[in-house]
């Protein structure tokens, strides 16, 4: 503003200097404010992000990101006065996947930056990166972020060894805790009593498929497969028909073949969880009360034989064997290549919204499949009844404030600030409507109609959304033990499995037994005693 | 006085250095490295729980390291005054490369007979010959081992390739600098660009333009489907990428041999072939053998592309020794057991290049 102008308002208007540029700060953050920020206030709040940029709009990009951040920083304005934050500087660590996560975050964090006057620094790591920095950084005592996104995996890690701060009351009120889904509730995110997690995904693998392949003249069958069984049967079926929609080679179910730092043994688990899970015990990978590995009982062995059955038949696309999730998902089904997959709900919402997806219009959801018969570890038999168990895979990325505030009241409570409102109950919908990398994980995430009133069609949305609330609220989910090192387990788990799958193991016995020896030497490198109480402790035990 | 005789140059005259200077010099030599051992036994025992008190971090003894070492090179010239000015030139060098590269030696050797895994709230504990007994029971690092033999195999067709590119480049054909430019290309590129853009790009069994090209002749492509063909595959992505240097070396080479030997073999009578067998081919033996040797301590490092590719995989076909590391110690975090293998593979590596050059030193020189 000019000198002379400012002069004659004060004047004018015998305002000071200090109402004087309080007056302006509000002009100019009104000016800055999306359109549809005005609309109808608060109450309009939810509706109105959906409209950002709209489905079939395009991907959002970082301006999108901000006004979306603009929009939902009321609940941050109730418990921060503006500029209180000043001076603050925060590191924040995360992932930089398919330029979601961190990226998104900067954006949603920018009119959270200019109203509270910090400023966050930022860490992006690859996905594949990611244990290895943080577990390096536990280790060598060289925490080096205040702020970190982390799944509840890794709390055995952080929260067992005190480097987190706890969560004070006044987040638990602006978050509205209450809203989670019930698996995402104490003790996930919590430690000896004590709450450490925001909560901003709720992870799940669901079950995608294309509805072409599916139906009366479908060349997969009159009906979608349900159990492990069909859906083996089907792909085997399928080699040598034509995709309806692309025209090249049908393909069945896409099992991922190649490792991910870890994250790829979740795909097993898919199939192994329905053999495995037996409803009479939380317990399905490792055995509580020694931490044998259950990992070579039949039900896994079962379920690396299916994989092994479908290598044998020709039924994956070919180069399989070098195909890691992010293939299977993001370059094969979304692109038109195999007709089942099991990923988290991100398949989901990028089907309608991303600009590579081609299976928008054909694509259905559902829960993990199940299998005709359980493996009861217990008695050491198998049962011939059905059994469903969706795998909660990684039980969803969670924001996390580090130890490294504590002694420090207004960093603290800066570092609070900026993790709730990226847990927000109004941005955590845009979040899981739109590409993010995040899923629905809160019961407020279920209204169908605002998804509708953002663009998408109600049968696509009670379809999708239907799987993941059906997932979250099964009895018999198979949850993620919270143990340390639980990625080190999948990570030779992979290398062995990679092993059987190229053939060099006489049976899927033997790929099975590996894992199992490899399992059993890192439970006594990090110490057996203390990985039993841990496990107990991560399954209500 | 008498005149100094001989190499007045280098000839530093001897100070007349007072004894209780020189007892000053030792003095503070002594008394800071008592200073760095008396601190880091002092941190020893407080992190060992023998002692109540201590540091809460190794800072302190590396500031007293620090000290020592300004004050050894302070002695230097207190003790032996124009004489240790000289010392002083070299001094320091040596004392930084103890510093970062003996010292994290000697480290990584302590580290690799730990059990350390990051994930365990004990930290390193020493566990003998535990990790030495689980290498030479591993699989995997054997298979990796053997996939090395391939990989180094591999430098011998690189070279011939390198060689015909040389030859072609130093022949009188049109754009010849152009081409020199285009040629040299590749290994301007990182490794991990090249695995993306060829590896999961142009490769990419469904869109990559090779696949394309391949399905419109009716083969349906696999490119790291079975091991053979995968490893083909990651040792043509290094080979495209590192290629272009020896091509260059061997270019400099033959641009440097005498061309009036080649001239008179041409006057004797001599066919191309027999010019390049008798004249070229050996001349260029001393060249050829660098740039053989200097490749393949490249290949031995190689990584970059299996890890963005392929992972290693199908079942272990196209591990490094390297990959297979990253992978022990990056994903799984077992740091002591992966730091043992790495000090392995450097001994192998020392012990093979050694034996290498031992082998190729009577190429080395050029024939009289």
């Amino acid at each position: 503003m000019k000198v002379e102008l400012y002069n004659y308002i004060k004047a004018a208007q015998k305002m000071n200097r200090r109402q004087m540029l309080k007056g302006s700060a509000a002009l100019g953050a009104a000016a800055m404010m999306p359109k549809s920020a005005f609309a109808d206030g608060h109450g309009n709040v939810r509706a109105e992000i959906l409209k950002i940029p709209g489905v079939g709009a395009g991907s959002p990009t970082d301006s999108d990101w901000q006004k979306v951040g603009e929009m939902c920083l009321a609940a941050t304005k109730e418990n921060v006065t503006e500029g209180e934050f000043a001076g603050v500087e925060l590191t924040f660590m995360g992932l930089n996947n398919q330029n979601l996560h961190n990226f998104l975050f900067r954006g949603f964090l920018k009119p959270w930056e200019a109203y509270t006057g910090a400023k966050i620094n930022w860490i992006d790591l690859a996905q594949a990166d990611y244990n290895a920095r943080l577990q390096q950084s536990i280790a060598t005592g060289t925490v080096d972020f205040d702020i970190i996104e982390m799944g509840a995996p890794f709390e055995g890690d952080v929260l067992g060894k005190g480097l987190a701060s706890e969560m004070p009351d006044w987040v638990k009120e602006q978050i509205d805790m209450d809203d989670y889904v019930d698996y995402l509730k104490a003790p996930v995110g919590t430690w000896n009593g004590k709450t450490y997690r925001v909560s901003i995904d709720g992870d799940c693998h669901s079950f995608a498929y294309r509805k072409d392949y599916f139906g009366a003249d479908g060349i997969g069958g009159a009906e979608v497969p349900t159990t492990w069984q069909e859906i083996n049967q089907v792909s085997k079926d399928l080699v040598g028909k034509e995709d309806p929609l692309t025209g090249l080679p049908a393909h069945g179910y896409l099992d991922p073949l190649k490792g991910w730092g870890g994250f790829g043994f979740y795909f097993l688990e898919n199939r192994a969880s329905a053999y495995a899970k037996h409803p009479n015990s939380p317990a399905w990978l490792f055995e509580p009360d020694t931490m044998k590995p259950m990992v070579n009982n039949p039900a896994w062995v079962q379920a690396i034989q299916d994989v092994m059955d479908l290598i044998e038949a020709g039924a994956y696309p070919a180069d399989q064997i070098n195909a890691d999730p992010g293939t299977t998902a993001f370059q094969q089904f979304l692109a038109g290549t195999g007709s089942m997959l099991m990923w988290w709900g991100d398949v989901g919402s990028s089907a309608r919204t991303s600009d590579t997806s081609v299976v928008g219009d054909v694509v259905g959801f559902g829960i993990n499949p199940a299998s005709e018969r359980v493996y009861n570890a217990a008695e050491g038999a198998w049962e011939d009844t059905r059994n469903e168990a969706p795998n909660m895979a990684y039980i969803g990325w969670g924001v996390y404030v580090m130890a490294t505030v504590e002694g420090d009241e207004k960093k603290k409570k800066a570092a609070w600030s900026a993790a709730a409102h990226l847990g927000g109950k109004d941005l955590s919908l845009w979040a899981s409507a739109y590409p993010s990398g995040f899923q629905p994980y809160r019961n407020s995430h279920f209204q169908f109609e605002e998804w509708e009133e953002a663009g998408y069609d109600r049968a696509f949305i009670e379809d999708y959304l239907g799987s993941n609330a059906d997932s979250y609220n099964h009895p018999n989910a198979a949850i993620e033990p919270r143990i340390p090192g639980i990625f080190q387990y999948y990570s030779v788990a992979e290398d062995e499995l990679a092993k059987g799958y190229a053939g060099q193991y006489g049976s899927a016995q033997e790929t099975a037994d590996a894992i199992a020896a490899a399992w059993e030497k890192i439970t006594d490198q990090i110490g057996r005693d203390s990985q039993i109480a841990v496990y107990k402790a991560s399954l209500g035990m | 006085m008498t005149a100094p005789e001989g190499d007045l140059l280098h000839t530093v005259t001897a100070d007349n250095i007072p004894e209780a200077r020189r007892r000053f010099g030792k003095a503070i030599v002594w008394g800071s490295a008592l200073l760095v051992v008396a601190l880091a036994v002092w941190q020893m025992a407080y992190e060992t729980g023998r002692v109540a008190s201590g540091f809460e971090t190794w800072r302190p003894v590396l500031y007293a390291y620090m000290l020592w070492a300004t004050a050894l090179c302070a002695a230097q010239v207190i003790v032996n005054g124009e004489k240790g000015k000289r010392t002083l030139f070299v001094l320091p060098a040596a004392l930084f490369v103890i510093s970062l590269v003996v010292f994290p030696l000697l480290f990584a050797l302590y580290i690799s007979f730990t059990d350390w895994n990051l994930a365990s709230p004990n930290g390193p504990q020493p566990n003998g010959w535990d990790n030495m007994r689980e290498m030479w029971n591993d699989g995997f690092y054997w298979n990796a081992l053997k996939n090395m033999v391939y990989y180094v195999l591999a430098v011998s067709v690189e070279y011939v390739i390198a060689f015909g590119l040389a030859l072609l480049l130093n022949a009188q054909i049109r754009a010849r600098k152009f081409f020199r430019v285009v040629f040299l290309l590749p290994l301007m590129l990182s490794p991990v660009a090249v695995s993306w853009m060829i590896g999961k790009s142009m490769l990419e069994i469904r869109f990559g333009p090779i696949s394309r090209v391949l399905r419109e002749m009716g083969v349906e492509p696999s490119f790291f489907g079975s091991p053979e063909i995968a490893r083909f595959w990651i040792m043509a992505m290094d080979a495209w990428t590192f290629i272009p240097f020896m091509m260059i070396m061997l270019l400099a080479g033959l641009q440097a041999l005498p061309r009036e030997v080649i001239e008179a073999s041409k006057v004797d009578g001599a066919t191309g072939w027999q010019s390049f067998r008798e004249v070229i081919f050996p001349l260029m033996l001393p060249v050829s053998v660098t740039a053989i040797v200097i490749r393949i301590i490249f290949k031995l490092k190689l990584a970059d592309i299996i890890i963005n590719v392929t992972s290693g995989g199908p079942g272990g076909a196209t591990d490094s020794v390297t990959s297979f590391i990253f992978r022990e110690y990056r994903d799984r975090s077992n740091v002591g057991y992966g730091t043992l293998l790495a000090m392995v593979y450097l001994v192998l590596i020392v012990i093979f290049v050694t034996l290498l050059l031992k082998v190729v030193s009577r190429w080395m020189e050029r024939p009289a």
